[in-house]
């Protein structure tokens, strides 16, 4: 491998006879005066001056190659390699033509791939195209992890890719891009993973129903399967946890019911006269249908007479309580706001929202568990807006006494992981989830608090919290817009850039801002599997074999069956198993049966017998 | 700036209209008539096949094939301010690693024998360089033929060429070739002969008063694949002791010109057999591997001139060979 042709301080080629260039690959050029410079290959091109490309028919043709292989002359040979390597550092002078190039030894290229201990960071997958230096790596790096590649279980050959989870002090925040399908919720499941490994206290909010990390991969060998049943936690909202309704603010109470649907000017002003410390859902949703209920009378003389009337003594006190209600509150709450909150609390209350606590969530936490939160998207913004503001308050206050060498009570530094990030931090309208994460995306690196934010379109989520997200893994991406922004926003060069809509499932760019570069790795295999891999083609098939077999069960010791006697089979199944058939069905089924080969039909000139085989 | 002087374009319509006029005799000749004219005076049309895979192992055992060819570079200016650089190149398909160049060149201001024109005369010095050029590419398949012992040596251009141009080396190939037994063919891409179109004027009944060339006689005549071998007696090559060939090697309707030693006459349709399967069907009706060689025996004019610069002392390249068209710029 030699250097060739015009060269700069940044970019030279290299060309080689025998030997084909990856993307990717680091090499060392030789420079007589410069010393030894790194590079990485970012174009890969080979050549044969005798098959050029023509469009005018003069191409040598493959019978044509294949005789001149008979005679002993074979004219792939003749193919040259070229690649074209751009400069780790920039170099002083432009690289001498003609010096030689070589494969680096892992010492050399080990500061600029690795920067954790195998057993501090988290271990996400390997670096692309860079077995020939894993040969001699250290002990401590090697069969670390296994990658899918077309299908297949393969052990660790490369260099492996360790996040050095440590640099998130400085470095706060990873975002996760990628389109569907192009292995994003999977990078995010083996990220999980390492968090669970190293016993970080992490909330995921799973809008999907996929975070789930009981069920081990099958393709995994034995040996290596790590269990990490208890160290994560699934949470529906409203079934296993909820707000607990006297722990809201008026500020909390507000952002709950904007999520349920946004509020106007009017009924936040409702919130804020109406709701009162310490209410309990009941007293709250109480006051205001009492309120609600004498402003439907419209007037002090008719509330007065509906006093006058009351049958009972319960239903005066009833009418003088929504009196002195109406007095005092009429003039500040308009009635159409008052039910209006009325309307949005009890949407909040049917989804069980106030019915649990947040306390399950806090122990986990303490403890360094994964907790995973489940719910559909809605409510998940409801409820993580409420979540998050809470313990990242907790953090918050905890450290801001340290400092002010006051007491509160100890709360760990946590990570906020979502999918579909854009639906919770989108750009251009408010969210009150919005304004939570991206609180925490500007100074939760002070209190220890980051965020791990997935999304297929970057260009919907928020800019401020795009901007702060310093280390990016970036999948396959089609969607030009996206490209867009990820080139805005990343150090990606236009070269990988263009590659983005080509990337296989699972390889992914990884701009980080502590490598100070952009790093091409592969995704290692995943050691649990999403509970939603079932194929739903092969579903549907199985369910109507499984019916299938159902239905032969019931009616095998009934063959053969006359096409005259059907009544009287089906009221012997009826009685036997307590199914019941029509005429049709049953009929329609046993046809079913004979067109799957079955059973067999035998045509008589009155009815047909079927049969078993 | 674009503008074409009329004249310019008149005179070109004039020569559509000679040339027309001139060829309307060969366009209006009728195919089945050409073909049976040749079959009866010139030699017979068959159409050949490739050859199998067999065949082309049983080359390779014997030794492959060598292919050669020739390159000339000028650089300077007018007689006689000027260098000419040879280089032919003997290459075998088998041993890929071992090519034989042979290197020469010609100036008239070094004389390297006394053999000088007396007069200026061109043609003379025309016939140096030519036999430079024909020496060094004998020398380079004698070299070859003695070092790699191939089965069947192919040269770029007709094999008459070297007869003419330099016999004593020519002589020695061939009784070389003959001794042991190895195939010579020439490859002639551009054919010049008028084989055919003698024929056809000798013919009292057809009263054709010009003498056409065979490349535009047989131009879309044949069929792919298709071959004539031409009786001894209608060519004047018979007599320097060659047998030849016209094929139609590839789709192009050009057709190629072949010589083989009269000894070697009985190989006559295995090598057209040879030079047709080295041939891209869509191609120009050139052997591939002569492509190859060509290729590699070919110097760009630069690279010449950097030789030049580089190892010739800068006086005597500025005041001999760098000519004043080499300064122009615009």
């Amino acid at each position: 491998m030699k250097v060739v042709g015009i060269t700069t301080q940044q970019e030279v080629y290299v060309g080689s006879k025998d030997r084909n260039f990856r993307i990717n690959e680091f090499l060392i050029i030789s420079d007589p005066y410069q010393g030894d410079l790194m590079g990485e290959i970012v174009e890969a091109k080979t050549y044969n001056k005798y098959i050029p490309l023509s469009i005018h028919g003069e191409l040598a043709d493959s019978s044509v190659i294949e005789s001149l292989k008979a005679l002993g002359y074979n004219i792939e040979e003749d193919t040259i390699y070229i690649g074209k390597i751009r400069l780790l550092n920039e170099a002083l002078y432009p690289v001498e033509t003609g010096c030689d190039v070589r494969i680096p030894t892992f010492d050399e290229v080990k500061d600029i791939m690795i920067n954790s201990p195998a057993d501090e960071g988290l271990i996400l997958g390997v670096i692309k195209n860079t077995d020939q230096m894993a040969k001699d790596m250290d002990e401590e790096y090697k069969n670390l992890l296994y990658t899918f590649e077309e299908g297949e279980l393969k052990k660790q050959r490369d260099i492996p890719y360790i996040f050095n989870i440590r640099s998130m002090h400085q470095y706060p925040h990873i975002g996760v891009f990628g389109g569907s399908g192009s292995g994003k919720s999977f990078g995010l499941r083996v990220v999980l993973e390492e968090l669970m490994k190293l016993n970080i206290p992490t909330i995921v909010l799973d809008p999907h129903f996929e975070m789930d990390f009981s069920q081990r991969g099958d393709y995994m060998p034995k040996e290596e399967e790590i269990d990490y049943r208890d160290k994560f936690k699934c949470l529906q909202v409203g079934f296993h946890v909820g707000v607990r309704f006297e722990d809201l603010s008026p500020q909390d109470l507000k952002n709950l019911l904007d999520a349920s649907s946004p509020l106007t000017d009017a009924m936040n002003n409702v919130v804020d006269i109406l709701f009162k410390r310490n209410d309990s859902y009941n007293s709250f949703y109480n006051r205001l249908k009492m309120l609600a209920e004498a402003q439907e009378e419209g007037s002090l003389d008719r509330i007065q007479l509906r006093i006058d009337s009351a049958d009972s003594n319960l239903e005066r006190e009833g009418w003088l309580k929504r009196k002195e209600l109406f007095l005092t509150y009429d003039k500040t709450c308009p009635y159409n706001s008052v039910r209006g909150i009325i309307w949005r609390l009890n949407r909040l209350y049917n989804e069980g929202i106030f019915s649990k606590d947040i306390r399950e969530i806090e122990d986990g936490l303490n403890m360094g568990k994964l907790i995973v939160i489940q719910g559909n998207t809605r409510i998940l913004q409801v409820f993580s807006t409420y979540l998050l503001n809470n313990l990242y308050h907790r953090r918050r206050d905890y450290k801001d006494a340290l400092y002010k060498k006051t007491t509160a009570e100890y709360f760990p530094p946590f990570i906020v992981v979502t999918d579909e990030a854009h639906n919770f931090a989108p750009k251009g309208y408010d969210s009150p989830s919005k304004s939570i994460l991206k609180e925490i995306s500007q100074e939760g690196r002070k209190y220890g608090t980051f965020l791990i934010l997935a999304t297929q379109r970057p260009t919907l989520l928020d800019e401020t919290i795009t901007a702060q997200l310093n280390t990016k893994f970036i999948f396959r991406t089609v969607r030009a817009s996206d490209i867009q922004t990820i080139q805005e926003e990343t150090d990606i060069t236009v070269e990988e850039a263009r590659r983005l809509p080509y990337l296989r499932t699972g390889d992914v760019f990884i701009s980080e801002a502590l490598m100070g570069r952009t790093i091409f790795a592969r995704i290692r295999a995943a050691h649990t599997t999403s509970p939603h891999t079932e194929n739903p083609f092969d579903e549907l098939k199985n369910i109507s074999k499984a019916e299938d077999e159902k239905f032969m069960q019931i009616i095998k010791n009934k063959l053969p069956i006359n096409g005259d006697d059907f009544i009287n089979v089906i009221k012997e199944i009826e009685r036997d198993t307590g199914i019941t058939y029509t005429v049709n069905i049953f009929e329609d089924k046993l046809e079913d049966l004979v067109t799957k080969g079955l059973i067999k039909k035998e045509k008589t000139p009155f009815f047909n017998i079927y049969k078993e085989i | 700036m674009y503008t074409i002087a009329n004249e310019l374009k008149d005179k070109i319509v004039y020569l559509n209209k000679v040339l027309s006029e001139k060829y309307s005799q060969v366009l209006s000749l009728d195919e089945m008539f050409l073909r049976e004219f040749i079959e009866e005076n010139v030699g017979p049309i068959r159409k050949v096949n490739k050859l199998t895979e067999e065949e082309l192992a049983y080359y390779y055992q014997k030794g492959g094939i060598l292919g050669v060819d020739g390159s000339r570079n000028r650089v300077g200016g007018a007689y006689p301010h000027f260098v000419e650089i040879y280089q032919g190149l003997a290459k075998s398909t088998i041993y890929k690693d071992k090519p034989i160049y042979k290197a020469d060149f010609y100036s008239p201001l070094y004389d390297e024998k006394g053999e000088f024109p007396i007069e200026d005369s061109i043609e003379e010095e025309e016939s140096i360089r030519n036999r430079k050029l024909s020496t060094i590419e004998i020398e380079a398949a004698l070299e070859g033929i003695r070092q790699l012992k191939p089965y069947a040596v192919i040269m770029d251009g007709s094999l008459i060429r070297y007869d003419i141009e330099s016999f004593t080396r020519w002589m020695e190939l061939r009784r070389e070739c003959e001794e042991k037994d190895i195939i010579l063919v020439g490859v002639i891409k551009d054919i010049k002969t008028s084989i055919i179109g003698e024929l056809l004027k000798e013919d009292k009944e057809l009263n054709i008063e010009e003498c056409f060339h065979d490349r535009e006689l047989l131009y879309g005549m044949l069929e792919y694949g298709e071959m004539i071998s031409i009786h001894g007696e209608v060519t004047k090559k018979a007599k320097e002791g060659f047998s030849s060939l016209f094929m139609r090697s590839s789709k192009a309707p050009t057709v190629i010109g072949m010589d083989l030693l009269d000894s070697q006459k009985k190989y006559l349709e295995e090598m057209a057999r040879l030079v047709l399967t080295l041939t891209p069907e869509d191609g120009r009706g050139v052997p591939l591997w002569i492509d190859i060689v060509d290729s590699e025996v070919k110097i760009s004019d630069k690279m010449i001139r950097g030789l030049l610069e580089s190892y010739l002392d800068r006086q005597i390249l500025e005041m001999l060979f760098i000519s004043e068209r080499d300064k122009r710029t615009l």
